[in-house]
C-alpha cells in the first residue's frame, strides 16, 4: 500500500474489457487524490488485436506515459501471455485468467487493422476465431516471485455466478486484492463514477458490477489467505 | 459570452477533450476541421460543447479548405483555431503559409502521429520541422510544444492570445499520446488567473461607419514587385524576431557545468526529466533543458546552458528534427559532443534514457 509508484499493463482480447479495466483504475486513483495516467493499445504486444492498457498510479507527479517494466501485470489470454513478457520483473503482481474460457481472438494475419481504425463489423467477424485455450498462467521460467503470482477463473465465475459481461470488474477485484494499489472503496466510488450514467440508468447492473467487484476481490483474498495458513 | 468555467476545476481527462475545454475557455468562436486520427475528439468535443457556449463547427470536404475556412474566420473577426495531424498537418501548410504572408491570427492544434505519409495513427514528434517551417516561406509562426494536460489548458489560452497580439499563426503542438491518455487538469477561467483575454477585430468586411476613420487595408498574399515582397517581408521578420524576445519560453534545471545536458521537447521531455531527477540523486553531474516554444526557438538560453557542459544528449520520437534545431543553435558555440537519442515514431521512456545518460557519462567518468 505504500509503494510510492505503481506501473500497470493490463492486455487481453478485445472484448475483453481491458480498457474500461484500466480507465476504472486511473479514475478511481484520480478520485483518491492520487496522480494518474492512463495510455490505451501501445507497442508492438499489440498487433492482431491484443488490446494494451497502461497505467500509473502514484503519488507524486508523474513522467513518460510509457515504461520498461510492470509492477502489476494482467494477460487475460494466451497471446496476451507471450506478448507483455518483457514487461515482467522479478517483484511484478502477475494476476491471471484461470478458466479453459478462450474469448474471441482476432487472428494475428488480419492485416492493417489498428486499434483506433474504423473498421467494418464483418471485417471482425471474419478474423474471429475460437480456438480453445489453456489459462493465462506466467511461464514457469520467469524468476516470478510465487506468492505473487495469482489466478483466478474469472471467466467461470462470471458464467455460473454473474454475466459474461462483467468478465472485466471481477478481474478489476482481483487486482486490488492481490496489490493493494487501491482500496476496494477507492474502487467502488471510481466505479460509479466512470460507468455513471449507464448505471443510473439500470440500478440491476450497477449491482452487478459492485457484486463482481466483491467476487474478484474476495476470490483472491480467501487465495491468499489460504496460501499464507498453509 | 457566456461563462465556461465557473469556478476552477479539477478534471481528469483525455488531452483532446482537454483542447476543446481550453478552446472555449480561450473564446474561441469557431473551429474548421477535417477528421483525422488522433486529433478527432477535439472535433467531437468541441461540437458537443460548442452548442451550449454558443460556438460554431463547419467540418469541409478536405485539410485544405478546413485550413482556408480558419483563415476566413478570423478575417471576418472571429477566433478560429483548427486541428490536424500527420498528412492533414502536411495538406494545411498552404493556408498555414498564406496565414504567414497575409498576419492572419488563427490558431492550429496538432496531434502528431507516425510519418511519413499515413504511417501510423498513434505517435511521433516528427511534424516538428514541418509544423516550425513547413510552409514556403520563413516559418513565421509561433510553436508551443506542450508535455502535460495542464499545459495544453494553459499554453492554448496562451496561443489565442498571443496569436491575435502579434498576429502570427501559432500552434500547439501535441502528440498522438497527448491526446489519447488521460490525467488530471486543472480548468479554470482565465478571468479569475489575471489572465485578459485579447480582444478581435474584423480585417474584412467593415463598412465605412465601421471603420471610422481607420484606412481600409489591402491583405496582400500576391506581389508584383520583387522588391516589394522583400519590402513586406523583411518587416514581418523584424515584427517577428520583435515577438520572439517576448514569447521565448523554455525550461532548464541543474549544474551549470554538467557532465551531460539532457535535452528533449513535448511529451518526451517528461521521459527525460525524470530520468535528470534520477541521475541526479544516483549523484551524477547533470543538466537538464526544455524548449517549450520551438518557433522561437531558446537560442541564447540553450547557449548558456550548454556553453560549460562537457557533452549533451538530445532525445527525440524523431530522427534529428529537435537535433538539428539544437546544432544550429549551438554552432560555434560550444565543443561538446552532441549524442541523438532518436526513435522516429516511438516512445521514448525514462528507463531508457537513463541508459543512455549513463553510458555517456561514463565515458567522461
Amino acid at each position: 500500500m505504500n509503494k510510492k509508484h505503481w506501473r500497470i499493463v493490463v492486455a487481453g482480447e478485445g472484448g475483453q474489457g481491458v480498457q474500461l479495466i484500466g480507465e476504472i483504475l486511473a479514475e478511481s486513483a484520480f478520485r483518491a487524490g492520487k496522480e494518474a495516467i492512463y495510455i490505451p493499445n501501445f507497442g508492438v504486444e499489440q498487433r492482431g488485436g491484443v488490446s494494451i492498457a497502461m497505467v500509473q498510479i502514484a503519488e507524486q507527479a508523474l513522467g513518460a506515459p510509457k515504461f520498461e517494466k510492470a509492477d502489476i501485470l494482467v494477460p487475460l489470454s494466451e497471446r496476451a501471455v507471450e506478448r507483455t513478457l518483457a514487461y515482467i520483473k522479478r517483484d511484478t503482481f502477475y494476476i491471471y485468467e484461470a478458466s479453459a474460457i478462450a474469448p474471441p481472438q482476432l487472428l494475428d494475419a488480419t492485416v492493417g487493422i489498428q486499434a483506433w481504425e474504423t473498421v467494418a463489423p464483418e471485417a471482425f467477424s471474419l478474423a474471429v476465431g475460437s480456438k480453445p485455450q489453456a489459462p493465462s498462467r506466467p511461464p514457469a521460467d520467469m524468476g516470478l516471485m510465487p506468492d505473487r503470482t495469482i489466478g483466478i477463473p474469472a471467466a467461470e465465475i462470471a458464467r455460473a455466478e454473474l454475466k459474461p459481461r462483467v468478465f472485466n470488474i471481477i478481474i478489476l477485484g482481483a487486482i486490488l486484492a492481490a496489490s493493494g494499489v487501491l482500496s476496494l472503496a477507492m474502487v467502488q466510488e471510481g466505479m460509479l463514477a466512470k460507468l455513471g450514467d449507464k448505471l443510473r440508468r439500470d440500478p440491476e447492473l450497477k449491482q452487478l458490477n459492485l457484486r463482481a467487484l466483491d467476487r474478484g476481490w474476495a476470490y483472491v483474498t480467501e487465495a491468499v489467505r489460504r496460501e499464507t495458513n498453509r | 459570452m457566456t461563462n465556461v468555467i465557473e469556478a476552477e476545476q479539477r478534471s481528469f481527462m483525455t488531452g483532446n477533450e482537454v483542447v476543446a475545454w481550453a478552446a472555449l475557455a480561450a473564446g474561441a468562436e469557431f473551429m474548421y476541421g477535417y477528421p483525422i486520427t488522433p486529433q478527432n475528439e477535439i472535433m467531437h468535443y468541441w461540437t458537443r460543447l460548442a452548442p451550449k457556449f454558443k460556438r460554431g463547427f463547419l467540418q469541409t470536404e478536405d485539410e485544405l479548405s478546413a485550413g482556408f475556412a480558419t483563415l476566413g474566420g478570423v478575417m471576418a473577426g472571429r477566433k478560429s483555431f483548427c486541428a490536424t495531424a500527420g498528412p492533414g498537418n502536411v495538406l494545411m501548410q498552404e493556408p498555414i503559409s498564406m496565414a504567414e504572408m497575409m498576419r492572419i491570427p488563427a490558431v492550429w492544434f496538432i496531434q502528431q502521429r507516425g510519418g511519413p505519409s499515413t504511417a501510423t495513427v498513434i505517435y511521433s514528434q516528427q511534424e516538428t520541422r514541418l509544423t516550425c517551417l513547413g510552409g514556403n516561406g520563413e516559418g513565421n509562426r509561433l510553436v508551443y510544444s506542450t508535455a502535460s494536460h495542464q499545459e495544453v489548458f494553459d499554453y492554448a489560452i496562451k496561443a489565442f492570445n498571443n496569436a491575435w497580439n502579434y498576429r502570427f499563426p501559432t500552434f500547439v503542438l501535441g502528440d498522438g499520446y497527448q491526446a489519447k491518455m488521460r490525467e488530471a487538469v486543472t480548468l479554470y477561467d482565465p478571468a479569475q488567473r489575471g489572465i485578459e483575454l485579447h480582444g478581435t477585430s474584423r480585417m474584412l468586411g467593415r463598412s465605412s461607419k465601421q471603420l471610422d476613420g481607420q484606412q481600409v487595408r489591402h491583405y496582400r498574399n500576391t506581389f508584383n514587385i520583387e522588391e516589394e515582397l522583400y519590402e513586406t517581408l523583411m518587416q514581418h521578420i523584424a515584427d517577428w524576431d520583435h515577438m520572439a524576445e517576448e514569447v521565448v519560453e523554455w525550461a532548464w534545471e541543474g549544474d551549470e557545468e554538467p557532465d551531460l545536458l539532457l535535452v528533449a521537447h513535448g511529451v518526451v521531455s517528461r521521459a527525460v526529466y525524470a530520468a535528470y531527477e534520477h541521475l541526479k540523486s544516483a549523484g551524477y553531474n547533470v543538466a537538464y533543458f526544455r524548449p517549450i516554444t520551438l518557433r522561437p526557438f531558446p537560442v541564447a538560453a540553450l547557449q548558456r546552458a550548454a556553453g560549460r557542459c562537457r557533452q549533451l544528449l538530445v532525445a527525440e520520437s524523431a530522427y534529428g528534427q529537435l537535433l538539428s534545431l539544437v546544432r544550429d543553435s549551438l554552432y560555434g558555440k560550444t565543443c561538446a559532443p552532441i549524442e541523438g537519442l532518436l526513435r522516429p515514431g516511438l516512445g521514448i521512456t525514462e528507463e531508457l534514457v537513463v541508459e543512455w545518460a549513463q553510458r555517456l557519462l561514463a565515458r567522461v567518468g
